[in-house]
Formats: structure tokens, C-alpha cells, sequence
């Protein structure tokens, strides 16, 4: 290997064959072509397969019509799942916001070995996957479980956490939590502990510089982390699947039945679609309400 | 420390009611570090305080005390008679101008402007003229609707003085302002912001490590070292009597030679005894400027009595012209000691190599005594 490369000693060849514009074509290529064959290519694929037709047993039959579409906006329990799901997804990324929007201000306040070690520890549930720590939050809101006892002991009824729609938004808030500490993070930029001492020196107390100063030039990084948690609260499947019980009908879980279980190809496809568009539709409000801010 | 008072600066002996800001032992420590070390300084009403020092001298940290913005371990700080020490900073009544500008970037500069008035509930239209009143002192109302980011360096210092400003504090507090301005828009704002201070008539505690801001712009100076007090007094006291060679080498510059005093206004360096104001007897560093020293003629008969006049003899190894000025690099026995002198369009008289001899009167000597 080294003996060919000093065979070929010339490093400024490659680029004055090609020029500026050829070099960086060269450096996408890879990835276009990637992209190409991973993701654009498929994407076409699910969009002929929702005008096939379903055949019973989970056959496919090649074809062009529109049933798939028209029975899906005729049909009110698809309807609800598309209001559900995006509401459920809403609410889970406001809950993941409130909770992680302090732990970013501390971390991003914070300085030396006690961040690092703090972002690490932000970071490290990503290292296990979402299965294992929803059978984590299986184990901790069971009906026989430590908080479900715990609140029993007070001499109150205990609420269900588990098997319903609550236990859906607590482990999807918990799992979401650490993209949207690191969006908030990235977007802290602006945020100069002097604009804040300023503000305090104008006589503005700690909340009014909060609303005020902080919030605002927070703006950014809230924005991204929301975009980020809602897509992957969407389109997130195995946490709803189990912490729902097979009883929290969200688009993802209902992907996942059609295409697996009943083998309904055809609209899992057009499912898959809708959920594309409420993602283009999401990237649209971001791309809105950055231009807002600036 | 003994020193010789050259030009006695009209000592500033105010009584108590004309003093505005009080600093009274404050400290601050951090872990064994001490940062400002019990300092004790009355700002009278209406003066332009700086504090000098080189960095880490605990002069921003004074500062961020006043300001509430750091807790002071011990000590009190008090403002018109009422001790302030605990107060929170957005209680403070204080305008603070920051290095960094600090401006607020998502506002615009009359929003950036008006922000202290909102937060004191000023009813809307006089926040109006108000905004219009501190834009126009700093020359600025065109601007008004512009975010900080469209301005240059010396317009978003502008709008952080008039911001500071508008709130009419009760004390200015300036940190570093024109340390991020290039040199030029520097003596603007130096003059600017010292008319303006003036017109208001407010007190106002500077922070800088520039000693040319600090006695141009300056009613009194406080010199610091290591979080301690090395010398206060007016802007010519501090250049002309320095209290402790620090003073005296961080606030202009200076030559150096030691040598040991005999106890009876003579000094011996080397072979030469030279004449020093006061008394002072064993060993002693003797300092000054360098363009009070004349270069003359090593053979000429001395130009003055011996009583007036001090010389030492020594070799011209270098000449640096600076623009206005001629820096002679003069090997007193193994010393190099500058002088300056007016260049006269770039033609030094003296040529490197000439043996030359360094003549400076009697009163231009500063001495200090170098410790046991």
C-alpha cells in the first residue's frame, strides 16, 4: 500500500484536473449516490406501492388506483390516529422541552471537567437502546411497581401509568431528552452570561431577564431540539408499542401493523407517505419560525 | 517607602457628605487566592474614578462587586450613605458599560435602549423621549432602528454608554470601554465620554489598564497591584510622585538604576555619586523618566552645578526613531537606561558608538528604598 503511494507522489494533480466546482462534486458523489439508493429510490417505491392493490392474505397487486388514499381520509379511526399522533408527538416534545430546557442552561453554564463529565452523563442513555430502557420504564410503572406503590402508600388511588397513552408520553419524553439537551446546546450560542448581567444591571430581577433576554436568544436551540423530538417522537415505534400495549394507536405502531402483521403493504406505504408529509409540513413551520427570529 | 513629593497635587480631602461611593475593606477571595485585598476608596460626587492596574489586579473584580454582580467576601460598599453590600445588582440603580458592549442582539438599538426604562415601568411616551434624548447625546438617532450587529465597534459602544445612561444611575461604572476600539476612534470616545460624564455630573468609577485613559480622562487614580491599593491621588500626583516603583514604572515609563544611599541626599552607582531629594540611606533603586534625562557631550563641562544637576557617563549603543520621537539606548556600566528626546525630522544628533554622558536635574530623581 505505501509502495503505491510513493508511486504516486503528485498531490495537486487530482485537483487541478478537476477545478473547484469538480472537486466538490467529487466529495458528494458518495453520498448522493448513497442517498440515491437508500433513501430517494425507496421513498418512489412507497409511493407507487400506496396506489397498488391489497390483495387478502398479503398479496400485492400491481396497479393504479386510489382506494388506499380516499379510504384513509373516509375512514374516521385513521383520521384519529393522524389527530393522535400528532398531538401525542406535540405534547411529548413540550414535556421533553420544559424538563431538558434547565439541564442545558446548567450545562451551558457550567465549565471545565464538572461539564464534561455532566455532558457525558447527558449523553450516555443514547449508548443503550430504546428497547432496553423501555423495558426500564416497564419495570418502573407496572402496576406493581415502585411508583404505582409508592403513590398507593400516600392513600391515593393510583393512576395507570402503563398501557395507555401516559406511559407512552412518560418513556418517549425520557428517551427524547438527550437530542433535545444537545439541540438546545447548539443553538446556546448567542447566550452571553454579560447580555444577562446587563440586563440585571438595567434593573431587570432573574425572571424578567428570562423572558426577556434569555428566552429570546434561546429562540434557535428551541426551535431545533422541537423539530428534532417531534420527528423522532413520530416516527418512533417501539417505545409506543410497548409502553402502549398494543391499546395507544399512533401512526408509527399502525406502519408497523399493516406492513408486519396484516401484511397490507399498500397502506403501510400510504401511511408511511402521510407521515413524510407531516414531517415536510414540520420542516416548513422550523424553516417559518427561524426566519421570525432573525 | 520614602518618597519625594515633586508636584504636590492639591490633596483631595472631602468630607463625608460630598462622598458619593464608599468601598470600605472590601475583599474578595477565592479559595487561598485573594483577588481584592481590603480596600478602602471615597468616590466624591461627580468625579471620574479610575482604577489602573495590569490584569489580575483586582480592578474588575472591584468593579463587578459595585455592580453586585460578584459577592464580596467581607467588606461594605456604600452609596449615599446607605450600605448597598447585599443589594441585588437589578436594585443597584448602576449603569454598566461592558468591554464585550453586552448589547441585548435580538433588539433593536432604540429596544436595546429603552430596556432599563421598561423595567423601572416609565410610562411609554416619555420612554419615547427619553430613548430619543440619550440617541441624540451619543449621537446616534439615526441608528435607532438598527440591531447591533449592523454596527461598527465604536456605535455599539455608543449605544452602551447611552443605554447605561438613559436610566439616569446613580453611579457609572465603565469597564475596559475602549479596550476593543482601534486607536483612532479610542481618543474619540476617550473625550466623548468624558464630556458627557461631565455635562450629567455624574460619579463614574472607570476600569482600565491603559494608563494614558486613566490620567487624560480621569479626577483621580487608583492604582492597583495584586488586589491591593498601591497609590490613590489625582492623574499628576500619580505620574509625578509615585508612591512605590510599581506606580512609577506602570504609569509612565522609567529608567532604573541601583545603587546605595549614604544618609545624606547622595547616592553612589557604580563610581558616579548622584544627588537624590530627601535622605534616604541604604540600598535603593533609583528611577527616572526618560525624557527628562538630556544627553550631552561627554566631555563638555557640566551644564549646571552638581547641586542641580545629576550625570553619569555611559555609551550610546543604539538610536530608535519612533515618529515624534528620538529613543537613545544608552550602557551605563552594564544598565541600559533610555531617553527620549524630540526627533528633529528624523536626524538623531548623536550617532551610535559616541560616548555620551546622561544629565537630569536633582528634582527629576525618584528614589525608593530596595527593602533590607
Amino acid at each position: 500500500m505505501s509502495a503505491v503511494a510513493t508511486a504516486h507522489p503528485a498531490p495537486a494533480m487530482p485537483r487541478l484536473a478537476l477545478g473547484r466546482t469538480g472537486t466538490a462534486v467529487a466529495l458528494l458523489l458518495p453520498i448522493a449516490l448513497i442517498n440515491a439508493i437508500g433513501f430517494v429510490l425507496p421513498v418512489l417505491n412507497l409511493l407507487r406501492m400506496s396506489f397498488n392493490e391489497a390483495l387478502a392474505g398479503g398479496g400485492v397487486r400491481e396497479a393504479f388506483i386510489l382506494s388506499n388514499w380516499t379510504g384513509l381520509f373516509g375512514d374516521s379511526f385513521y383520521l384519529e390516529l393522524i389527530v393522535n399522533s400528532v398531538s401525542v408527538s406535540l405534547g411529548i416534545t413540550f414535556l421533553t422541552l420544559v424538563v431538558s430546557y434547565p439541564i442545558a442552561l446548567y450545562l451551558h453554564r457550567s465549565s471545565g471537567r464538572w461539564r464534561t463529565f455532566l455532558t457525558v452523563l447527558v449523553i450516555s442513555p443514547l449508548l443503550t437502546s430504546a428497547v432496553v430502557r423501555t423495558y426500564g420504564w416497564i419495570a418502573l410503572l407496572a402496576d406493581q411497581g415502585p411508583i404505582v406503590s409508592a403513590i398507593a402508600a400516600l392513600g391515593i388511588t393510583p393512576p395507570r401509568l402503563m398501557f395507555n397513552t401516559t406511559g407512552v408520553v412518560i418513556g418517549l419524553t425520557e428517551i427524547l431528552m438527550p437530542y433535545m439537551i444537545l439541540s438546545l446546546l447548539a443553538g446556546f450560542g448567542r447566550l452571553d452570561p454579560r447580555v444577562e448581567e446587563a440586563a440585571m444591571t438595567l434593573g431587570a430581577p432573574p425572571a424578567k431577564t428570562f423572558w426577556r433576554v434569555i428566552l429570546p436568544l434561546t429562540l434557535p436551540g428551541i426551535a431545533l431540539g422541537c423539530l428534532l423530538c417531534f420527528v423522532l417522537a413520530v416516527s418512533s415505534f417501539i417505545t409506543p408499542k410497548l409502553l402502549g400495549g398494543g391499546r395507544v394507536f399512533l401512526l408509527a405502531t399502525e406502519i408497523y401493523d399493516q406492513a408486519i402483521v396484516t401484511l397490507n403493504w399498500p397502506l403501510a406505504a400510504t401511511l408511511s407517505i402521510l407521515v413524510l408529509v407531516i414531517f415536510g409540513a414540520a420542516l416548513a413551520v422550523y424553516a417559518r419560525v427561524l426566519r421570525v427570529i432573525e | 517607602m520614602m518618597h519625594q513629593k515633586i508636584l504636590s497635587g492639591t490633596p483631595t480631602a472631602s468630607t463625608d457628605s460630598d462622598v458619593h461611593l464608599r468601598l470600605d475593606g472590601l475583599t474578595k477571595r477565592y479559595g487561598d487566592s485573594v483577588a481584592v485585598a481590603a480596600l478602602d476608596l471615597a468616590v466624591p460626587k461627580g468625579e471620574l474614578v479610575a482604577l489602573l492596574g495590569p490584569s489580575g489586579c483586582g480592578k474588575t473584580t472591584t468593579l463587578r462587586m459595585v455592580a453586585g454582580l460578584i459577592t464580596p467576601s467581607d467588606g461594605r460598599i456604600i452609596v449615599g450613605g446607605s450600605d448597598i453590600t447585599t443589594t441585588p445588582t437589578y436594585k443597584r440603580d448602576m449603569g454598566l458599560v461592558f468591554q464585550s458592549y453586552a448589547l441585548f442582539p435580538h433588539m433593536t438599538v432604540a429596544k436595546n435602549v429603552a430596556f432599563g426604562l421598561e423595567m423601572r415601568s416609565v410610562p411609554k411616551h416619555e420612554i419615547e423621549k427619553r430613548v430619543k434624548e440619550a440617541l441624540a447625546m451619543v449621537r446616534l438617532e439615526a441608528l435607532s432602528e438598527r440591531k447591533p450587529r449592523e454596527l461598527s465597534g465604536g456605535q455599539q459602544q455608543r449605544v452602551a454608554l447611552a443605554r447605561a445612561l438613559v436610566i439616569r444611575p446613580s453611579i457609572l461604572l465603565l469597564d475596559e470601554p475602549l479596550s476593543n476600539l482601534d486607536a483612532k476612534l479610542r481618543d474619540e470616545m476617550r473625550t466623548e465620554i468624558r464630556d458627557i460624564q461631565q455635562s450629567l455630573g455624574i460619579t463614574a468609577v472607570f476600569v482600565t489598564h491603559d494608563q494614558v485613559e486613566a490620567l487624560s480622562m480621569c479626577d483621580k487614580v487608583v492604582v492597583m497591584k495584586g488586589g491591593k491599593l498601591e497609590q490613590i491621588g489625582s492623574p499628576i500626583d500619580v505620574y509625578e510622585a509615585p508612591a512605590t516603583p510599581f506606580v512609577a514604572s506602570f504609569v509612565g515609563r522609567t529608567n532604573r538604576l541601583e545603587g546605595s544611599a549614604n544618609g545624606d541626599g547622595t547616592v553612589i552607582i557604580g563610581t558616579a555619586v548622584l544627588r537624590v531629594p530627601g535622605r534616604p540611606g541604604g540600598k535603593v533603586e533609583i528611577l527616572v523618566r526618560p525624557h527628562r534625562i538630556k544627553l550631552v557631550d561627554a566631555n563638555a563641562s557640566p551644564e549646571g552645578s552638581a547641586e542641580r544637576f545629576n550625570r553619569l557617563a555611559g555609551t550610546l549603543t543604539r538610536v530608535t526613531f519612533v515618529g515624534d520621537l528620538l529613543q537613545y539606548h544608552v550602557d551605563v556600566a552594564g544598565t541600559e537606561v533610555i531617553v527620549e528626546a524630540a526627533s528633529d525630522h528624523g536626524r538623531g544628533f548623536w550617532k551610535a558608538g559616541a560616548p555620551v554622558a546622561l544629565s537630569w536635574r536633582v528634582e527629576d530623581t525618584m528614589v525608593f528604598g530596595r527593602g533590607a
